[in-house]
Parts: structure tokens; C-alpha cells; sequence
């Protein structure tokens, strides 16, 4: 056995036979021939038709990747067909196959000057190379006639693909259903290929390096996403974790081997999501945020609409719970016609309920009389309503009047309606002292772990400097979490966790002992959270959370959950 | 004729963008020529290239420049600069 770590990308685990994709084998460039036996107008010609093959074949994968993945996947095919029209790189081709150079070289010789140029450049750059090389790898197919691609959309069941890299296309032609998962030499986690793998929900570890040679094919190959690592030749113990971990989705309620139910939701960005999630198995929506109906446009949606919505995602989760949270941007959340003021510290700035209150009012005022009419729409009373970024009992007050002004307008006019359970996101240090109190006067408290764990520890989520910061298993984060749980259990208030934290099988146990009622994460990890639940008893996680906060680093905490050190 | 615009995308010239402004460049006759505003002249790549958009590697909120010459120069700056300072992404339609 043998264990090799990458960046995971998918969080999600597969087990399967390992087979190498070599595209770059089948293109092997023949020999330069002497240019003044080059046949010019003929090598135009052939790169004409190829680029005609190629253009039909990105047509094609774009249709493919909007229909089984999303528009916004199938986006990156438009400018792969920019590439292959660019004008300074047709041109460049075209006066050197002119010059006597073969269509091949020619095709070969300017894209790799291309790729140079990209890699030179930051990351996001870097990544773009990956789209020249694989317009490309289509130009010079269609020139040495190699049908490369057609093999990975017909793979046999249980295959791991290993490679070098993969493009976009290449991860697209991928049958979900055939494919155990992907394991690459090269690539980050934002990558296009990355992105498509993860709407696909195969299990995929990038960012590997050269210690994947060392897979051959037909290895027994764990491919374990959540973790970034490649295992060969896995033993009984890893491949049973995994394949647990491929859990078929769970869609009745889960409760711990005590029998305490744990809500297991979904965070949901669009309406996109919804459907998926519901497959699932997710019991509701913890996390439904309204941001993506402000954005990508130049005015505010009407209230209407906003209803539209917010009924669309009640409907889909009929028995369960829909939480949606308010309006919440600011900081670096940019919404040009919001006319957000630019901030030197933007997440100590005018965000959340802060904007709703105030300069934002008026969108706040008309967002609660849509949420205050789906709630008395046909499943309005699994609806759940929560305020972000609350710090000061004033705001939750105002909030909270906010809505009851909105009651009375929406009575006054005699249009349906029904007040939902209220709640706080619990994101700033300040809630959590205040935890009592919120959870006094309201109906339940959803823990934000990824902006809580910037706020305690003081460190910026996107500055890779404090990485080692920004990890909730410090004993500071994890205390902050048990007194806001703790505070709610004196209450008649749910307590619920929203976060990257809370969809990490390997934390389950701890969360259930902290006293979580319900946790919310990516729709592709519910499967495996509810499957761990089922696994817990209460009296033993309340044991494991009790030696986690007596602990005095994140080292001793990762030592009592035994997890490996990051 | 020239503009100098603040890019509003919040992917900046790249992905989506970027193959939006280079098909918008590309519909007109003019020449249009993009760069970051202080960059001057030397800084200009043609619009119409998605190498030379996207290897421009501007990200949202840099203030770029805009020059169009021929005969329809006005439209196509009106166009690009609309897409430029524009947060919508139009998807399907043009």
C-alpha cells in the first residue's frame, strides 16, 4: 500500500482500476520535411479542415457540458472557440505553413509559445493554459487523424482515470457512472476540469506531481477526495471507508444509534441546485442564499420574483425545512448597482445585516415581504428566515420589527401571509457572547464556520499566509462553537451549523457532541455525513467533543479526532 | 476615438468575459484595441484576439482603455465599454 497526496477536489471516494490517459502518446508530430517540399496551399487547406473538425467538436462538447453539467460549465467551450478563431494565432499559423513548416508544426510550434506565455503568469493564468493546450490537442487530432477522445466517454465500470492532466473536454466526455475517479499530476482545485468534476460527483485528487508515476495500469487505485490522496493497492480497512463513503443517497431523516434525529441539509446558491440536492438525499435546505438572485444583473429583482424563488426550493423539499438567508453583500461581495462603498478592512465593513438595516432598507423591507407571502404558500411552514453577520442585540430588535412592520403592510393590504421562524447566522465573536441572548429571541441560530473561524482567529480566509489559521479545529473556534450550542440548549432554539466544517464526515461525531440539532453543507457530501450519523452514539460524541475542548492546540485536537496533521 | 472604463465583470477579462468582448470586437469593422489604462499605447492588444484579451490578465476593478478606429469605431466602443462596465453576463443571448 502505498499513499500519495494531492489537492482533493471532489470530496468524494472511489475505488477502482487504474488506466492511464495519454493523450499526448497518439500525437506524436511526424518528422520535419524540407520546406521547399512543402506543398503550402495544401498544408492551409488541412489546417482550414481541421479547424472546421475542431470548431464542430467544441460545439459539440459545449452542448454535451451544457445539457449534463450547466450553462456556466458549458461556458468555457466559448472561449475555446476564441482560441481556435484568435486572430494573432491563425495568422501566426498560417505565415508559417506558408513559410514551408507542416500544419502540425505549425499548429504545434505557436500554441506552445502560447502555453508559455500563460504559465508565465499568476495561477488563474496558469490554468487558461489548459484550455490552449486542449484547442490544441483537437487541431493537431484532427491533423494526424487520432480519435482521442471517443475512448473516455466508454470506459469500463470502475475505471480510475490517471493523468498527466486532463481538459476540460476530456473531463466532460466522462461517464459519471463508469468513472470511480480522477487522479492528476497536474491542475488546482479551481481549474475548469476541476469544476466539471465536481458537478459530476466524481471523486477527484489534482495537484499529485510526479510521485503519480508510480501508479501503473491496472492498480487497485483509492482515490479519496476529501482528504487528497491517491492510495495503491489500498488495504480491506481503506476500501471499505471508501466505499461507504460512495453511500447511495439517504433520503429518510437520520438519527444517531440513540436515537437523536440530526437534520442533514443542503447549502444551496441557485436554483440550479435544488434538484440535485433533493437526489441527494438532503433533509431540506440549511443554507439558501439569495445572493445569486442580486447578481449577474443591473437591478434588483422584484419581490415577485424573489417569491418565485423562494417557493421553487419550499416545493422541492415539501417535508422539510427551507432556510433562507437574507440579502447578505458587502465586504468583497460587488453588486454594481448596490453602489457598495469600497472599504479599506471590507469584512470589518458594512456588510450582512448591517446594509439591510440601513443604506439597504428598502431591498431588506421588500425581501421580508416576499419571504413573510411564500411562507403562507402551500409548504410555506417548513420556511425559515436568518439574518447574517449579526453582532449587536439592536440589530436582531430592528430585524425582528422589520418584520412585523412587514406583517402589518402585507394584512393592511390583505395579501396572503405567515411569519416564519426567525433566526441569526452566528458568524462574528460578538454573537457568540450574545448567544444567549439570541437565542432568546429567536427560533434558532445557524453557525457560519468559514466567516466564525476568520473572525475568532483574525485571520483572512483568502490570504494563503494565515492558511494554518483558518482551520475550525482550533480550540479557540471549537469553544466559541460549544458556547453558542450550549447557550441555544437553554433555550427552546434549534442550533444548526452552516459550513465547509460541517460536511466533513471525519467531524460528524465531534459536531453531534458539541450539540448540533441540524448541519448543512454541499449537496454532494450529505451522503456520507448521514451515513456517519447513523454510526454515533450520543453519550460517546459527547465524551470525544468534552476531550476535544479540553485540548490546548489544534495538534492535540487533530490528535483526538485522529486526523492527520494538515 | 477612445474610452477608458472600469471592468465591472467579476471575473475580470477572463473565461466568459473575455470570449464576450472578443466576439463583440469582432462584429464590427473598426479596429478596436484594449489595454490597461496605465499602461499607455504600448500597452494596447487588438480586442478581437482571445489570446491577446485574456493574456492582458486584467482583473475586475482595473481601469482599462479602449480606442476604435474606422468607420463604425463609435458603435463598437459603445459596445464593448456596455459589456465592460456591465455586471450582467448576457449567457445565451448576444
Amino acid at each position: 500500500m502505498t499513499t500519495l497526496t494531492g489537492i482533493g477536489s471532489t470530496p468524494l471516494s472511489g475505488v477502482g482500476i487504474a488506466r492511464w490517459y495519454r493523450p499526448e502518446a497518439d500525437l506524436t508530430l511526424p518528422a520535419h520535411p524540407n520546406p521547399s517540399e512543402v506543398d503550402a496551399d495544401a498544408e492551409l487547406s488541412r489546417f482550414e479542415a481541421a479547424r472546421d473538425d475542431a470548431r464542430e467538436a467544441i460545439r459539440q462538447a459545449r452542448d454535451r457540458t451544457a445539457e449534463r453539467v450547466g450553462e456556466d460549465e458549458a461556458a468555457v467551450f466559448d472561449a475555446h472557440e476564441g482560441f481556435l478563431d484568435d486572430p494573432e494565432l491563425v495568422g501566426d499559423i498560417e505565415a508559417a505553413i506558408e513559410d514551408g513548416t507542416v500544419a502540425e508544426h505549425a499548429v504545434n510550434d505557436r500554441f506552445a509559445a502560447a502555453v508559455e506565455q500563460f504559465e508565465a503568469l499568476d495561477g488563474r493564468m496558469a490554468e487558461r493554459a489548459d484550455d490552449l493546450r486542449d484547442v490544441r490537442d483537437r487541431l493537431l487530432r484532427a491533423l494526424l487523424n487520432v480519435d482521442g477522445l471517443s475512448d473516455l466517454g466508454d470506459l469500463p465500470d470502475g475505471t480510475v482515470v490517471v493523468a498527466e492532466r486532463l481538459t476540460p473536454s476530456d473531463t466532460a466526455e466522462l461517464d459519471p457512472d463508469a468513472v470511480a475517479g480522477i487522479a492528476t499530476a497536474a491542475g488546482g482545485r479551481t481549474a475548469h476540469a476541476a469544476i466539471i468534476a465536481r458537478s459530476l460527483s466524481i471523486p477527484a485528487v489534482v495537484g499529485i506531481g510526479e510521485s503519480l508515476h508510480q501508479v501503473t495500469d491496472g492498480d487497485d487505485l483509492l482515490v479519496d477526495g476529501s482528504d487528497g490522496r491517491v492510495v495503491i493497492d489500498p488495504d480491506p480497512a481503506e476500501r471499505a471507508a471508501a466505499e461507504a463513503d460512495e453511500t447511495a443517497a439517504i433520503t429518510e431523516h437520520v438519527a444517531t444509534t440513540d436515537g437523536r434525529p440530526v437534520e442533514v441539509a443542503a447549502n444551496v446558491g441557485s436554483e440550479a441546485e435544488l434538484a440535485p440536492a433533493a437526489d441527494r438525499g438532503a433533509d431540506g435546505i440549511g443554507l439558501f442564499r439569495t445572493e445569486f438572485l442580486f447578481l449577474d444583473r443591473e437591478a434588483p429583482p422584484s419581490e415577485d420574483e424573489q417569491y418565485d424563488a423562494v417557493t421553487a426550493a419550499l416545493s422541492a423539499f415539501p417535508d422539510d425545512r427551507v432556510v433562507v438567508r437574507t440579502l447578505d453583500v458587502g465586504g468583497d461581495k460587488q453588486v454594481p448597482y448596490l453602489d457598495l462603498p469600497s472599504e479599506t478592512n471590507p469584512f470589518l465593513g458594512r456588510r450582512g445585516i448591517r446594509l439591510s438595516l440601513d443604506e439597504h432598507r428598502d431591498l431588506f423591507e421588500m425581501q421580508l415581504r416576499a419571504l413573510l407571502r411564500a411562507a403562507a404558500h402551500e409548504h410555506g411552514d417548513g420556511l425559515a428566515v436568518m439574518f447574517p453577520l449579526v453582532s449587536r442585540l439592536e440589530e436582531v430588535d430592528a430585524a425582528l420589527e422589520a418584520v412585523e412592520s412587514a406583517a402589518a403592510d402585507l394584512a393592511a393590504a390583505g395579501v396572503d401571509h405567515a411569519v416564519p421562524e426567525l433566526g441569526a447566522m452566528v458568524e462574528t465573536p460578538a454573537a457568540v457572547f450574545l448567544a444567549d441572548h439570541l437565542a432568546a429571541r429567536l427560533d434558532f441560530l445557524s453557525i457560519g464556520t468559514n466567516d466564525l473561524t476568520q473572525y475568532v482567529m483574525a485571520a483572512d480566509r483568502e490570504n494563503d499566509g494565515v492558511a494554518a489559521y483558518h482551520d475550525p479545529l482550533h480550540p479557540a473556534v471549537l469553544r466559541a462553537i460549544d458556547r453558542t450550542a450550549s447557550a441555544a440548549a437553554e433555550t427552546d432554539a434549534w442550533v444548526g451549523m452552516c459550513g465547509e466544517m460541517a460536511g466533513d464526515p471525519a467531524l460528524t461525531e465531534l459536531l453531534v457532541g458539541l450539540g448540533l440539532d441540524e448541519l448543512s453543507m454541499s449537496a454532494v457530501t450529505v451522503p456520507a455525513v448521514k451515513s456517519r450519523v447513523r454510526e454515533v452514539d450520543t453519550v460517546a460524541a459527547r465524551a470525544l467533543a468534552e476531550e476535544a475542548l479540553a485540548c490546548e492546540t489544534r495538534a492535540a485536537v487533530r490528535d483526538v479526532l485522529d486526523i492527520d496533521a494538515a | 476615438m477612445e474610452r477608458t472604463v472600469t471592468v465591472v465583470p467579476e471575473a475580470g477579462l477572463h473565461a466568459r468575459p473575455a470570449s464576450k468582448l472578443v466576439q463583440t470586437a469582432n462584429r464590427f469593422d473598426a479596429d478596436v484595441s484594449i489595454g490597461r489604462a496605465d499602461d499607455g499605447d504600448d500597452g494596447l492588444v487588438r480586442a478581437d484576439s482571445m489570446l491577446a484579451v485574456s493574456g492582458l490578465n486584467v482583473s475586475n476593478g482595473e481601469s482599462v482603455r479602449v480606442v476604435a478606429e474606422g468607420t463604425d469605431a463609435e458603435a463598437a466602443l459603445d459596445a464593448v465599454c456596455e459589456l465592460l462596465t456591465s455586471p450582467v453576463d448576457n449567457g445565451e443571448s448576444e
